[in-house]
């Protein structure tokens, strides 16, 4: 009994002890640490140029902030519906950070939805470790969705501008007016370049590349060839073209025997002239090669879309010592015709010898509103460089595109 | 078969299978997923495939066509697997099936989220290509594609290769300017120096506007004009080779990667 | 004993180029096969004998550095595997700096693939060097692994705006909402700088087009030598810096092992790489000089 009662007593001492500890703890943290210096001035706007689930939040450090040499380690952004709570936490940001926007999503049902066009009240907790403290509240303040998004009009005034002097000047081709187009050296050189072929007594080889029928660079190509096979049908020399894709093969087969007409040389033509190969690049490569090397053909016509196979083709034919003109409007393949053919139509300039060619209005019209549409980029670069000397900001401002 | 073509084939059979035991003998404990066996084989089969590649630099050959029909085979495979179990099983199934999430062992979404089926259905079009007769019908789903990349693009494009590179171009043409007294006294050829930095904020202007002239075809490039092309394509050309020296770079990199591969992780010969 | 085998190796081979010099001045062809086994073998002797150049970061690489070494503890960083095997001595050593780096930073990594390929590959520097090198850090607290996600630029088109979106699950079908490291991500917006590492289509420039640009995230692209010059227009204004092929990954492994010497000891494949590059590129400068002189020389004989 006596041993029951001193382990009961034992225990209480114990328990009281250990209550105490506690309490003094306690005791000692609120006198020895303050919170933290809730932060000033919160502010919360619309998101500007957006669909309206957001609220861009801007504050005020704490001035016990990590940054400035604080004990706050973060805020937390808390949100109700009525000023008097309850609040949500809706994001955490690092200390040092002013501005946060708020953005949640528009399904209703998910769990991170924002609603549109709703009074939201904001405040901030300030963290030190435990502690914490409040700033004031914020509100109300609700998100609305834009129509436009006014950071892009810049786009939207290049876009515009463009279309018109493109419009304007296929409207003036079509009307029959004359649009003059330098020539370029690499179509001088075409008709040099088959009589060569015609004086060897050997064809010539017309590739059109890897695209498809749907691609600039092959639709550029078509207006050449026709060019190219109208020439050949006059000089009574023969024309080889192997493709790439069965749908090129067909047009091109049209375009060489359109050609074949208008030269007054129906009988010439022989549809087994342009002919499919296979759609495995480096297999078509491979069966190019071999032409190259079998026939020997004195003119090499590289046009359209290539890729990896430009050099591969360009090298072959350069060893087999044919006249070699190639075009492209992959940049990373020009360097490769660069070096190993005679002529080189540089990017654009395959479209411009379409057109030259051509003088299809379309292509026509297109290449001078590209034209006048590239003065106008030489016009406002000048002036940005005049502005950058003088420190107008306002021009360079014109240019600012929003997020 | 030639007789030549019959002992290449030998040859090659026996150095593979004396590599094979020889790479299993000397295999690593390390790795756990596979057994020496298996590991001896990978080794041995990825030097294999790599030495038949490279076969093509002497001239075309069945080991190289092998190789090659591998790989394509492989990676379009690869690419499929991955794709059904990422885009399907990953994305679709969890919004449209609790059935089939179920087989799957994927969590569902908790909902039925119907506009999802639209990709599928467009999918479906797509695979009509493979009919002779329905072949038609994939031109909807291709014209989806086209129109939707088309429009996701040209806001894109303007924005980041057309403003944004317009405005990048205003640049000062005279850094830090303090006079001429200042400039001469600082003179340096240091890649931080004032000198530079005109230098190359002058090569910027001037070549992205002769380049433009270059590509200018509504005026004959005759006297002042004709200069300024004529600098405008000395400019593409100095870029073509430096994009030329960087291809070659490219490739010596990968060739430096597989020599690295076959010498250190197949023969083991790399000293140090 | 390896030094001498260095120096007979290099006579060989430049012995062989001034031959090779004397034979076609004399007028013959050279066979493109022997030019294929000079830059072979200057390859394979620089990788044998271990050759190393010292390397010092340009500017462009080096703000790359110095801004992953700015960020505070705890920022977010997207790596972007958009390669596959073709590209990997090129690109991967780049992706495993960018993570050596970020762990040691004690940054949050989010990894993610455009390409299919891509995904092998991250898994590859999962293993090999985050649970190798980084025993401690957690996945899901530290780092992610996103996976490969069909769609292309589609797929950066939807994450600029909504993750969980294109991404509601992890690459292990762990759904992203359970996963720690996305308790404050909602968009690719969120992070404070990302690394699109590839040179192909998808690649850095959609990255750039599609979130970089619209984000007004910080990039610093990785990128395969062949579409470096493509990229280079977008610096200073659209990214921070980049790293063009392996000389741009060597640079960074160089700069990241004299900032930190615990990587002294990890490997540094760009680095040791720079060897045979160097050799295999004065083999082919010597054979474009060797070029031009017989070509210059058959124009004079033949203007004669």
């Amino acid at each position: 009994m006596r041993m029951k009662l001193f382990l009961f007593v034992l225990l209480a001492l114990f328990m009281t002890a250990v209550v105490v500890a506690q309490e003094d703890t306690e005791i000692d943290s609120v006198v020895t640490v303050s919170p933290p210096a809730p932060v000033a001035n919160l502010v919360g706007v619309d998101t500007p140029n957006d669909n309206g689930h957001s609220i861009s939040l801007s504050w005020e450090l704490s001035p016990d902030d990590a940054t400035l040499g604080g004990t706050v380690t973060k805020y937390v952004i808390m949100r109700s519906e009525s000023a008097d709570g309850p609040f949500i936490v809706r994001d955490t940001v690092a200390a040092g950070m002013t501005k946060k926007a708020d953005n949640g999503v528009k399904e209703i049902e998910a769990e991170d939805y924002f609603a549109r066009n709703t009074d939201f009240y904001y405040k901030l907790v300030a963290l030190a470790g435990d502690l914490k403290s409040e700033s004031e509240v914020f509100g109300p303040v609700r998100g609305v969705g834009q129509w436009f998004n006014t950071g892009k009009w810049s786009v939207v005034a290049a876009v515009g501008l463009f279309t018109l002097v493109t419009l304007f000047f296929i409207r003036r081709a079509k009307s029959g007016a004359k649009l003059y187009i330098r020539p370029l050296a690499g179509i001088d050189a075409v008709d040099e370049a088959i009589g060569r072929a015609t004086e060897m007594g050997k064809p010539i080889l017309y590739v059109l590349g890897l695209g498809t029928a749907s691609d600039i660079a092959t639709i550029a190509s078509f207006t050449i060839l026709s060019r190219v096979a109208k020439k050949v049908a006059e000089y009574q020399t023969s024309i080889l073209v192997p493709c790439y894709d069965p749908i090129v093969m067909t047009i091109a087969q049209e375009t060489v025997k359109t050609s074949y007409y208008d030269a007054g040389r129906p009988d010439a033509y022989n549809e087994d002239d342009v002919f499919f190969v296979t759609n495995q690049q480096f297999a078509y490569v491979g069966a190019v090669n071999g032409l190259m090397i079998r026939e020997k053909p004195a003119t090499n016509f590289y046009l359209g879309k290539f890729y990896a196979e430009s050099l591969i083709m360009a090298e072959t034919g350069s060893a087999s010592g044919a006249i070699q003109i190639a075009g492209t409007d992959e940049v990373t393949q020009i360097p490769f015709f660069v070096v190993a053919c005679d002529y080189t139509l540089i990017g654009e300039e395959l479209y411009a010898a379409s057109a030259y060619l051509g003088r299809e209005p379309v292509l026509l019209g297109t290449l001078k509103g590209q034209d006048y549409g590239k003065a106008m980029v030489i016009a406002s670069i000048l002036i940005g460089i005049g502005a950058a000397l003088v420190g107008w900001t306002g021009y360079v401002d014109l240019f600012y595109v929003g997020p | 078969m030639r007789k030549s073509t019959m002992i290449v084939t030998l040859v090659v059979v026996l150095l593979f299978i004396a590599s094979w035991i020889f790479k299993t003998m000397t295999a690593p404990e390390v790795d756990s997923t596979f057994d020496a066996l298996t590991q001896g084989f990978l080794v041995t089969f990825a030097a294999f495939l790599t030495l038949a590649i490279m076969s093509f630099l002497y001239q075309d050959n069945p080991f190289y066509k092998f190789a090659e029909h591998l790989y394509v085979g492989v990676s379009a495979a690869y690419a499929m697997t991955l794709g059904f179990w990422s885009t399907l099983v990953g994305n679709l199934f969890p919004r449209v099936s609790e059935t089939l999430c179920g087989w799957f062992q994927v969590e569902f979404s908790g909902q039925h989220d119907w506009q999802f089926l639209i990709p599928p259905i467009l999918g479906i079009l797509l695979l009509m290509r493979l009919s002779p007769k329905g072949g038609w019908i994939s031109r909807w789903a291709l014209a989806f594609i086209v129109g939707t990349t088309a429009g996701l693009n040209l806001p894109r494009f303007l924005r980041s290769d057309f403003i944004e590179q317009i405005s990048g171009t205003f640049l000062p043409l005279l850094v830090d300017w303090e006079g001429f007294g200042h400039f001469f006294s600082n003179l340096s050829l240091s890649a931080s120096g004032q000198f530079v930095a005109i230098l190359s904020n002058f090569v910027i202007v001037s070549g992205v506007i002769c380049g433009l002239i270059y590509f200018f075809f509504s005026k004959e490039h005759k006297g002042a004009f004709g200069s300024a092309s004529r600098y405008g394509i000395w400019i593409l050309m100095i870029t073509f080779g430096a994009s030329f020296g960087y291809t070659v770079m490219g490739r010596i990199s990968l060739l430096v990667g597989r020599l690295t591969f076959l010498m250190d992780d197949w023969l083991g010969i790399i000293s140090g | 004993m390896s030094g001498i085998g260095v120096y007979i190796s290099l006579f060989l081979i430049f012995g062989g180029l001034v031959t090779i010099l004397v034979y076609s001045i004399k007028g013959r062809d050279v066979d493109r096969r022997i030019i294929f086994a000079f830059v072979f073998f200057a390859t394979a002797t620089a990788i044998y004998y271990n050759i190393e150049f010292k390397e010092t970061p340009t500017t462009i690489v080096k703000n790359v550095f110095d801004r992953l070494e700015s960020l505070p503890e705890g920022s977010k960083v997207l790596i972007s595997f958009d390669f596959d095997p073709a590209m990997k001595p090129e690109v991967f050593p780049m992706a495993n700096a960018f993570v050596r780096h970020s762990l040691v930073k004690k940054h949050k990594l989010y990894l993610m693939s455009l390409w299919p390929q891509g995904q092998a590959l991250m898994t590859e520097t999962i293993e090999d060097v985050i649970k190798v090198e980084f025993p401690e850090v957690v996945y899901g607290e530290d780092y992610v692994m996103l996976g490969y996600k069909a769609g292309n630029e589609g797929v950066l088109n939807v994450i600029i705006t909504n993750f969980r979106k294109m991404y509601p699950s992890d690459a292990h079908n762990t759904n992203i909402d359970s996963i720690p490291l996305f308790d404050d991500v909602k968009s690719a917006a969120d992070m404070d700088i990302i690394f699109p590492i590839g040179g192909g289509k998808p690649g850095p420039k959609e990255w750039i087009l599609f979130v970089g640009d619209p984000g007004q995230v910080p990039m610093a692209p990785g990128l395969a030598a062949v579409v470096a010059p493509l990229i280079y227009p977008y610096y200073p204004r659209q990214v921070i810096g980049l790293l063009g092929g392996v000389k741009g990954a060597a640079e960074y492994e160089s700069v990241l092992r004299s900032k930190y010497p615990r990587f002294q000891d990890v490997p540094a494949p760009a680095l040791s790489m720079m060897g045979p590059q160097t050799l295999a590129h004065i083999v082919i400068l010597s054979f474009i000089v060797i070029g031009n002189i017989t070509f210059f020389m058959k124009r004079k004989k033949a203007n004669a």
